[in-house]
């Protein structure tokens, strides 16, 4: 079965398009889950449903958005499924001090730490605009918010965070 | 665009290539610092999203990473707490330096007006004649926007940090990874001085101190 020419052929499309991505999938998972066993997971699952459904990737270069979806989805069942509940944040900071962490520069750790605390609706646009490089329009794709919508919270993540580095209360924001 | 709406779309996209946003910005100079505050954030905001991930070492299952933390956590912490200096303010600079390459490639003379706005917020100006100003901007640095200049000296360029908000008791230095620290005591909190390979750095850091003169 193995030698089979188009699975051999399916093989190497795989191999080619979706394992490349593998590290930028596995740092999206983990700020969307912000636990890095669970991102492991979600982005194990998530190849295994891209490879089951490789075919019907019309266009490849378009592979990038169509995984990142696999991902988004993937997270969002595996919380379904386990039914795991929110974590404390507090918690989940401990858990992933590890990773949080560096010795390269305090300023890089600060900011990790208050990244991780953002809530949820606010973290994904802004991981999606400066870690992926997705422009207001893809991400308002990606996420099916309207631009304007996108804009507002990247707004608003970026007042969050300028306000959790001064060591400030929450922002109000018109 | 007036300037409420320029911050609303630089807040959103700090690195917005629209002509209204830059029209703007060539004529308001706050605005300007503000879109600059932004992308600095931007970038170490690049950089802290690129959390590290060794690849081929599976993550430990939730249990056996909840008990394997609790028994390292107390025994690194143990040590830690016994043998392991906190990391110092000089170090700190070293590794701030290191994240702005860009920094000490900036070419030409800035106009003093770009480097009292980098400087005002502080409260601090650099003296004229003080040397060659390549860089200046406003960076993030222990919670704080601080001013980051790079300074052309007889003995080489160096980095230099205004930190109104770190008081040091005394002068220290330390030589890290290629690069040179000195943290003097300021008028208002510290100033950092950063070299690679500068000669008397020690000497250059209490110049620069001299150079800068501090509101009341």
């Amino acid at each position: 079965m193995n030698d089979d020419p188009a699975r051999r052929d399916r093989q190497r499309r795989f191999a080619a398009l979706c394992e490349p991505l593998r590290p930028d999938l596995l740092r999206f998972a983990f700020w969307l889950a912000r636990d890095r066993a669970l991102a492991e997971d979600v982005v194990q699952d998530a190849m295994l449903r891209a490879w089951k459904a490789l075919d019907s990737l019309d266009d490849d270069a378009r592979v990038k958005p169509w995984m990142l979806t696999i991902v988004r989805r993937e997270h969002a069942r595996t919380f379904e499924r386990k039914r795991l509940e929110v974590a404390d944040v507090d918690a989940l900071v401990e858990a992933e001090a590890s990773v949080l962490a560096t010795d390269e520069d305090a300023a890089v750790a600060e900011m990790r730490e208050a990244l991780f605390r953002l809530e949820d609706d606010y973290r994904e646009p802004l991981v999606l605009q400066v870690m992926l490089g997705h422009s207001t329009d893809e991400i308002a794709m990606q996420l099916g918010l309207t631009r304007g919508a996108v804009l507002t919270r990247l707004f608003r993540a970026r007042q969050k965070l300028r306000a959790a580095l001064a060591g400030e209360g929450p922002e109000t924001t018109s | 665009m007036n300037c409420l709406e320029f911050r609303r779309q630089v807040g959103a996209e700090p690195f917005t290539a629209d002509p209204a946003v830059a029209g703007h910005r060539a004529g308001c100079p706050a605005c300007a610092r503000h879109q600059d505050e932004l992308q600095a954030m931007d970038r170490l905001l690049g950089k802290a999203m690129q959390v590290g991930w060794v690849p081929g070492i599976p993550a430990p299952r939730r249990w056996v990473a909840m008990a394997a933390s609790l028994v390292a956590g107390v025994l690194v912490a143990a040590t830690l707490w016994l043998s392991w200096p906190a990391p110092t303010l000089a170090s700190e600079v070293i590794g701030h330096v290191m994240h702005e390459p860009g920094a000490w490639s900036a070419a030409g003379e800035l106009p003093p007006a770009e480097v009292a706005e980098a400087l005002d917020s502080s409260g601090a100006r650099l003296r004229p004649g003080s040397g060659t100003v390549t860089f200046a901007k406003r960076c993030f640095f222990d919670r704080h926007w601080v001013p980051h200049l790079v300074v052309q000296t007889e003995s080489g360029p160096v980095t230099v940090l205004l930190l109104g908000h770190r008081d040091v008791a005394a002068a220290t230095h330390i030589d890290d990874q290629g690069f040179s620290a000195v943290v003097l005591p300021a008028p208002r909190g510290s100033i950092a001085v950063v070299g690679q390979n500068v000669a008397g750095l020690d000497a250059v850091a209490r110049q620069i101190l001299d150079a800068v003169e501090w509101d009341a």
